[in-house]
């Protein structure tokens, strides 16, 4: 559905000389330095995928996203989506696709919503029949009844997006782009936005890649990330397979039947003890948690145990922080599953 | 065919839109109405002043002026840059990359959209301004068929002229983030040139000979001359011929400033 051969994007930033005589010499020197936005990135996306495109501020992922709408035209590299190259062959493939930039709106800012859908039916040729069931539903899923007349510019937050993501759906796209949609949205807005895409998802088989700072979107959301920084591609894979590559710890809670006086085991340390309740820190590597489990069978009796999988966002805090770690293992063999 | 129908289609819909949009605006409507009424009375008694001063016979007779006049303020709102500010500031906020993401060819989008206005302005801004002045002053309206109908046909093209150069003026904030510069001596030199101020016809011969060879004519004084008769036969096809030619320059110079514009943000990415 998505190819993407060593895409590069790089942007030369002019110098910008200030007052009257500056904007003056500005006309004629050429001075600026090159920014690297995107760096020989290269993934596919499998049709009816839902795929995380995950990185810090400025790392290049709306830059990625833009290249892949035909809003920018790469440096080198390649990109096709559905089989056009975005950049080339524009309408064709914006017949295809479907767009939400979380920051802007798509909708005319002095139309009600409905107009703006009608408007939208028009440009995309949708058949009246598929119009309205389209409408029909999302208006359902989303909730758009209560402001479906009012202008865009009276619209909140959460119902301007909620009217964009369905104004980018009305044409049944095979690709939908979206680039910060839960920006700014409170809980049950973002609950709802996610539900949505899930559905569309797996109703429609429209593929996603989604850009977010919300690490909830993508545990609910995506089954596989890809994580840029710097413009560097640093991972691609499954989430599970991310947690695995980098958790070297977890975190293993024991409540026992009673206070036994030394819990100590193997392989394991304890992080506190409180009573008849312990925690474990164990490393999978070295023990699996069936083994810890085991262990702790033989000797004691146990009411309850749980084991905490570390936080997504810790383990994207270290890839980028830390990225010689994560450069040094994804230089090792990754096992056939991930 | 079927497809260039609904082409049309869209682009309807773009411009009926617009229409609907200046519609949520009609207390600003009217009072841009009362301002119209305002500098029309100012404009009439200066030259009634002057009329009454001057002892040579002058090329258009006071009623005559009166009439240019009542239509210039009915016209208003049909010139250059008074529309056409959403095609700046998207440029400029970076919004005019989202029409990427959709098929549509821009500039015919927002040609239709500045008609759309144009088209508002005419009969919610154009005609009340003209029936109210005739409560006031007499305006003589042709009689001839035939003068009507090209003074329609010239009228049209002169709203798709302003639309043509609206755009190729905003298009400019592509390079120049601040519009205001351009706009402003653009405005100038419109209202000047177009015969707005002054009718042409009363113009010194070497400075009128200058408005002829330039394009703003086409937007007050060929529609208004043809209106109050002062062309005829040939020199009718002649003015609306010129007309055209300067429409389609200016779409075309359009058309190229606006894929340089794109060219350079699908390079440069603004
Ligand atoms: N038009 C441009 N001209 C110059 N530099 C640009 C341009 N657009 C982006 N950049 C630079 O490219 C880099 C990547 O930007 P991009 O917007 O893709 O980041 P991002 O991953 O979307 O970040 P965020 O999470 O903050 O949205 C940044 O360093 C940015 O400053
Ligand atoms: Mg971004």
């Amino acid at each position: 559905m998505i190819e993407v051969n060593d895409l590069s994007k790089d942007f030369k930033v002019y110098h910008h000389r200030k007052g009257f005589f500056g904007s003056f010499v500005n006309l004629f020197s050429r001075k600026h330095r090159i920014v690297q936005a995107v760096d020989k990135v290269s993934f596919t996306v499998a049709r009816g995928e839902i795929v995380g495109y995950l990185g810090p501020n400025g790392a290049g992922k709306s830059t990625t996203i833009k290249m892949l709408t035909g809003i920018l035209v790469p440096s080198s590299g390649s990109v096709t989506v559905n089989g056009y190259i975005p950049h080339r062959q524009r309408k064709e493939n914006a017949k295809h696709i479907g767009v939400v930039f979380g920051q802007r709106s798509h909708l005319w800012f002095d139309l009600p919503v409905q107009e703006s859908f009608e408007l939208l039916q028009r440009i995309y040729r949708i058949p009246e029949a598929e119009y309205r069931q389209n409408v029909e539903v999302f208006e359902e899923l989303l909730n758009l009844g209560d402001f479906f007349r009012t202008p865009v510019r009276q619209l909140s937050l959460g119902q301007r997006m909620r009217a964009d993501i369905a104004a980018a759906l009305l044409h049944n796209p095979d690709v939908l782009f979206l680039d910060e949609p839960t920006i700014g949205l409170d809980v049950v807005a973002k609950a709802r936005i996610r539900q949505f895409i899930q559905r569309i998802n797996t109703e429609r088989q429209v593929t996603v890649v989604l850009t977010t700072h919300d690490l909830d979107d993508v545990e609910k959301l995506c089954k596989r990330v890809i994580l840029i920084d710097n413009a560097r591609l640093r991972f691609d894979g499954e989430l599970t397979a991310l947690r695995r590559l980098l958790s070297t710890e977890r975190l293993l809670s024991v409540d026992y039947a009673e206070a036994y006086p030394d819990v100590s085991i193997p392989n394991a340390d304890i992080v506190y003890q409180e009573g008849a309740r312990v925690q474990y820190r164990f490393s999978p590597e070295e023990i699996s948690a069936a083994d810890l489990i085991g262990t702790i069978l033989k000797k004691f009796r146990i009411v309850d145990v749980s084991i905490q999988e570390p936080d997504i966002e810790d383990l994207i805090k270290t890839v980028y922080e830390d990225n010689l770690t994560l450069e040094r293992k994804l230089a090792e063999p990754l096992s056939p599953d991930i | 065919m079927k497809s260039l129908y609904l082409t049309f289609h869209v682009y309807l819909a773009f411009a009926r839109k617009s229409f609907q949009k200046q519609m949520q605006y009609r207390v600003a409507n009217l009072a841009g109405l009362t301002t119209n009424f305002f500098f029309l009375l100012v404009q009439v008694f200066v030259y009634i002043a002057f009329y009454k001063a001057s002892t040579e016979p002058q090329p258009l007779s006071i009623d005559d002026i009166i009439t240019y006049f009542v239509l210039c303020q009915a016209s208003l709102m049909l010139m250059p840059l008074w529309g056409g500010r959403e095609i700046a500031d998207t440029i400029k906020n970076g919004s005019v990359a989202l029409q990427l993401t959709k098929p549509v060819d821009f500039q015919t989008y927002w040609f239709v959209d500045e008609c759309g206005r144009a088209y508002y302005y005419l009969f919610m801004r154009g005609l009340p301004t003209f029936l109210i002045s005739n409560l006031f002053f007499t305006v003589t309206i042709p009689q001839q068929p035939s003068v009507l109908l090209a003074f329609a046909v010239s009228m049209v093209l002169a709203i798709f002229m302003s639309a043509a150069i609206t755009i190729t003026i905003f298009s400019t904030a592509f390079w120049t983030l601040d519009t205001t510069g351009i706009s402003g001596i653009a405005a100038s030199v419109i209202t000047f040139f177009s015969g707005m101020l002054v009718p042409i016809a009363l113009w010194p011969e070497w400075l009128a000979h200058i408005a002829g060879w330039l394009p703003f004519g086409g937007l007050i004084d060929i529609p208004f001359s043809i209106y109050l008769g002062k062309l005829a036969g040939i020199e009718i096809w002649i003015a609306i011929g010129k007309q055209t030619a300067w429409c389609l320059f200016f779409m075309g110079f359009g058309r190229v400033l606006l894929s340089r514009g794109f060219s350079r943000l699908v390079i440069q990415g603004g």
